[in-house]
């Protein structure tokens, strides 16, 4: 009995002992009064290899040492932010977060103004970036980190095969998707994906709707509104044809689709090489980029899907060192240049250009890449978000899941009443004064 | 883990002694119980009242909602209640983890039974019931999420190896995550990963039931079909009614598989089941408080299902007389 | 035994339950040997030999930050299931040798307890949690495995089935203290029963995510299933890595194996033995 009791005890005792070692590693920045005294920040990123890019940062200022806390993509971080600021600790010092997410965020007092810190960089983006990070106001809750206009690509073998090239409009990307499907059933253009409404946005704005407005003190929301309709019968036709996929990107059979030449053509933005290098290594070589297919060649314009900014939390007890950190990491020159090798994101600052001399690796036989995305990017067209986008997106999802399954292009418009009601039903019971 | 060395099964089921007197001894098993309640007051009670609290209280808005006071908590009454059941998504949710559990519970507490009573016969080699009784526990070992990775996998017909074997004999294989098939494809997750832990413990306690029981009727040549249905399962009953109601427990908080596969599919929505409402609603909404309404149904039908099934049966809750 | 006869649809039967338990065992040996652009083009069932390489891209991720997840499973696991063992075997030995007043109402309570679903107390959790500044540490993960109304409840069973009162008694005459009694007497005679208890919670805690996943936000301290999920879901600008996802599911899956193989015979478990008076 003795010696087969013993080992169970120790275990036990050994267990507690071990939790007392192992859990003592808490770190809550202290107060800070004295300018010169050393403090230390965590950065809530989803960003890849973020880590190099504060190294250098934190080589050069002793004082001001910044932890990376690596997160997994843009929702689920802000899911965390806004729990830990309900809570009322558990926030990081430095967030980055989408600029969709940016009006939930300042909505919900996550994001601290620090205008009077980085008001002096203003000038280093294009001024439609820099409303989203203001919100319209003087305030300013984020500094622009990345951004990401939308752009086309396509498999240039395939177009070359059936003749066809790189679509200027929507009519010639629906005529092309009609001949590559009707040439051999098992390719697509592309697909419809209910699980991406980031994109969808994307292609609403480009189509020239913003679903959220300010009048006064109230919000508007339209999202049943004719541009987006356009959008919404025009992806829901050629599903209901059956010439566009109906399946959901980032999932293993989309990755399969784009290695194995299913899936011939993305629209995606700025940021599409990095996914296809890792989707669809087998095809290097064979995808161009272009710019987006246009509702009217004549005056061309572009949505955005993706992109994000960098704020100091209302948590942060350092925000004046927080919002030095943002400022150098989006707009030196140096951290720029970091930013788009290491992280592998396309800078939001005018001064991006420069860095950004030679195509991404997936493409390096096309050395207008960047010339493109440039382009791209002045072509944004304005969209505003509103304080419950994840509302909107969720309902999306939920929607046109099941109109995409349907392949009705009937279903695709009614999803966006759907849309539409959902979000205004969600404002008005948290108290919004919702106009219209 | 390399305290247990010798094999000593725990025989919980044999027959006990009658029943002794127990010991009266003042705060001792206050002492004892100390802990385990202190911690259920902290991590289960403390989160529970919270829940009810947060369920009666709602955030309203003044202006735009941008300032940075612009948010104030306020008490709701019933409004995220009735918010929450009245939500045209919640009773098809509900409708659906109905349908879901008629599929798993049966299926799943049936082939564990068939498993245990196999293994019981002593009908096979013993390697290989051996090795098919660690096979057939091994998905316990398997977290829920990354089982449901697995069968995503499994499941898209591109990609899937049974899509390999249909045409590999000529025929169309069906699209499993179609709105058709998706409520089997998630049951097939739950009753591969809750088939083994439950087929161990009806194997448990048949095992504890004395041969000498159903020898005589060996004898007079029953089949063992009939033993079986005469003697074991009655015998185990007890164990089927406990898995039964954990199995039920399980099914109304279904939630890490569809969660999972909702990506891979169209066909399953951000409300696809209670759960997923609530996850939806506390993360996706920002909105704790029609969560914490919702959470507090669940948890209420999981108490009153439960335990009105163990008055049916007619025992009393988990019998704590010994 | 020996006596009873083979039969062929029983073990036609078992195998095919075997077979259909370790496909995706199987499916994720085979896919983890493959390279990226293999994973999904090659036939799904023939293997290949990429494994190491796979394993060494694991590995390289964020230095070796899989490892890290894996030590940090094993502790919370580990740690939370033995104190939890303990905690249980304390109050299962109380509900079931003493009497007391308060008792029903406390075992019906810890019943209770059974039923409420983790994922339902994971937000509340934390935002308690939060008001002791703990989230984000070791410990917002491993105090709520503490406690386990589950174990309390087997623990229970255990005890009274395995601890004749007589011997108590015995103890108590021989001067003992309660404490003492309960260690040098109680504790071993439920020794077995605690096994299971353990493996039980151990399981419990390692197939965790919901908890894990709202409470941490460093990734340096996520256990494997948030860390494998967070792999997944790399966001919309970046490729999923489903070479490491799945080279790290299959790993992940081999110590709760072995932990199963050595540990076959601990379980046991009579959920209805505390009722059977047949």
């Amino acid at each position: 009995m003795k010696t087969t009791y013993t080992p169970l005890m120790a275990v036990l005792t050994a267990a507690v002992l071990f939790t007392g070692a192992a859990c003592s590693s808490s770190d809550s920045p202290e107060q800070a009064t004295d300018p010169d005294e050393k403090v230390s920040l965590t950065y809530w990123t989803w960003a890849p290899n973020m880590d190099e890019v504060t190294a250098a940062w934190n080589a050069k200022n002793p004082n001001i040492q910044v932890t990376v806390n690596k997160q997994d993509g843009g929702d689920p971080a802000v899911t965390k932010l806004l729990t830990a600021i309900k809570a009322g600790s558990g926030a990081p010092d430095i967030m980055q977060a989408e600029y969709q997410k940016i009006p939930t965020l300042v909505s919900s007092d996550a994001l601290a103004d620090i205008a009077g810190e980085v008001g002096s960089v203003k000038d280093r983006f294009p001024a439609g970036t820099w409303n989203g990070v203001t919100l319209g106001s003087e305030a300013v809750y984020a500094v622009p980190q990345d951004s990401g206009p939308l752009m086309f690509f396509y498999r240039s073998d395939v177009f070359e095969k059936n003749g066809l090239q790189a679509p200027k409009t929507w009519d010639d990307y629906a005529a092309a998707a009609e001949k590559i499907h009707k040439a051999n059933p098992k390719q697509y253009l592309g697909t419809f994906s209910a699980t991406d409404a980031g994109l969808f946005t994307g292609l609403a704005q480009q189509a020239g709707a913003s679903w959220w407005g300010v009048n006064g003190d109230a919000w508007s929301v339209k999202i049943d509104e004719p541009a987006t309709r356009k959008v919404a019968s025009y992806w829901g036709g050629l599903v209901e044809k059956g010439v566009i996929d109906n399946k959901p990107m980032y999932t293993p059979e989309w990755n399969a689709a784009l290695n194995d030449g299913t899936q011939v053509g993305w629209v995606s933005a700025v940021w599409a090489p990095g996914v296809l290098e890792g989707s669809a290594k087998d095809t290097k070589g064979k995808w161009k980029a272009a710019a987006m297919p246009q509702w009217d060649a004549a005056a061309p314009k572009t949505g955005a899907w993706g992109g994000s900014a960098v704020g100091v939390t209302t948590q942060s007890k350092h925000k004046k060192q927080a919002a030095q950190f943002i400022a150098w990491l989006n707009s030196d020159p140096d951290a720029l240049k970091l930013l788009a090798t290491e992280a592998n994101v396309y800078p939001a600052a005018n001064d991006a250009a420069g860095v950004l001399t030679s195509p991404p690796a997936f493409f390096s036989d096309q050395p207008d890449f960047y010339a493109i995305a440039g382009e791209a990017s002045k072509q944004l067209a304005p969209f505003t978000y509103g304080p419950n986008v994840n509302v909107a997106y969720s309902a999306f999802n939920d929607a046109f899941g099941k109109a995409a399954e349907s392949k009705k292009a009937a279903a695709f418009t009614e999803s966006l009443t759907t849309m539409q009601k959902t979000t205004v039903d969600d404002l008005k019971n948290t108290g919004f004064t919702v106009a219209g | 883990m390399s305290l247990i060395t010798e094999a000593a099964p725990v025989e919980v089921a044999t027959p006990k002694p009658p029943a002794p007197r127990r010991r009266k001894a003042g705060g001792t098993p206050y002492a004892f119980l100390a802990p385990a309640l202190i911690l259920f007051a902290a991590f289960l009670a403390a989160p529970i009242v919270y829940a009810g609290y947060l369920s009666l209280r709602k955030v309203k808005v003044s202006g735009l909602g941008l300032g940075s006071k612009a948010r104030t908590e306020v008490w709701a009454g019933f409004d995220n209640y009735a918010r929450s059941l009245s939500d045209p998504d919640f009773l098809p949710s509900v409708g659906r983890i109905g349908a879901y559990g008629l599929i798993v519970v049966p299926t799943m507490l049936g082939l564990a039974l068939l498993f245990a009573l196999l293994l019981d016969a002593n009908r096979t080699r013993a390697g290989i019931s051996r090795v098919a009784r660690v096979s057939i526990f091994l998905p316990y070992a398997v977290p829920a999420v990354v089982a449901s990775l697995l069968w995503g996998f499994l499941y898209l017909p591109r990609v899937s190896p049974i899509t390999d074997a249909f045409e590999a004999v000529g025929l169309t294989a069906p699209n499993l995550l179609s709105s058709d098939l998706t409520l089997w494809a998630v049951a097939n997750i739950a009753i591969w990963g809750g088939t083994g832990f439950n087929m161990i413990v009806i194997y448990t306690a048949l095992k504890a039931v004395p041969s000498s029981l159903y020898e005589s009727a060996r004898i007079d040549g029953a089949s063992e079909l009939s033993i079986a249905w005469r003697i074991k399962i009655p015998i185990v009953m007890p164990s089927l009614v406990m898995t039964f109601v954990f199995s039920l427990i399980a099914t109304l908080q279904v939630f890490a598989e569809p969660m999972t596969l909702r990506p891979l599919a169209n066909t399953i929505s951000t409300t696809w089941t209670p759960l997923m409402k609530v996850y939806r609603d506390a993360f996706a909404r920002n909105d704790l408080y029609a969560a914490a309404a919702t959470s507090v149904v669940i948890a209420l039908a999981t108490f009153i299902l439960s335990f009105g099934f163990l008055k049916l049966v007619g025992r009393r809750a988990f019998d704590q007389e010994d | 035994m020996q006596k009873s006869k083979r039969s062929v649809s029983a073990t036609i039967l078992l195998v095919l339950g075997a077979v259909y338990c370790l496909i995706p065992v199987l499916w994720v040996l085979i896919a983890s040997s493959k390279s990226s652009s293999e994973l999904f083009s090659t036939f799904t069932l023939a293997p290949s030999t990429h494994l190491w390489d796979n394993i060494v891209d694991l590995n390289d991720y964020r230095d070796g930050l899989y490892w890290r997840w894996m030590a940090n499973t094993a502790l919370y696991a580990g740690v939370g299931a033995a104190a939890s063992t303990l905690v249980s075997a304390m109050a299962g030995y109380a509900l079931a040798k003493f009497d007391f007043r308060g008792k029903s109402f406390v075992f019906n309570l810890i019943l209770a307890g059974v039923l409420v679903p983790g994922v339902l107390l994971a937000i509340p959790q934390y935002l308690l949690l939060a008001e002791a500044g703990m989230t984000n540490t070791y410990w917002a993960v491993l105090l709520p495995s503490f406690i386990s109304p589950y174990g309390i409840y087997l623990a229970r069973i255990f005890a009274a089935a395995s601890i004749p009162t007589e011997i108590l008694e015995a103890s108590r005459i021989d001067g003992s203290s309660e404490w003492r009694t309960f260690a040098a007497v109680v504790l071993p005679m439920m020794r077995t029963g605690l096994v299971t208890v353990f493996l039980f919670q151990f399981v419990a805690v390692w197939n965790n995510f919901m908890l894990p996943y709202i409470m941490l936000g460093d990734d340096r301290l996520y256990p494997i299933t948030v860390g494998l999920n967070g792999l997944l879901n790399q966001g919309a600008n970046q490729p999923s890595m489903y070479t490491s996802v799945v080279t790290g599911a299959l790993i992940s899956i081999v110590p709760l194996i072995a932990l199963f193989l050595t540990l076959q015979r601990y379980w046991q478990v009579d959920l209805a033995a505390g009722g059977v008076k047949a």
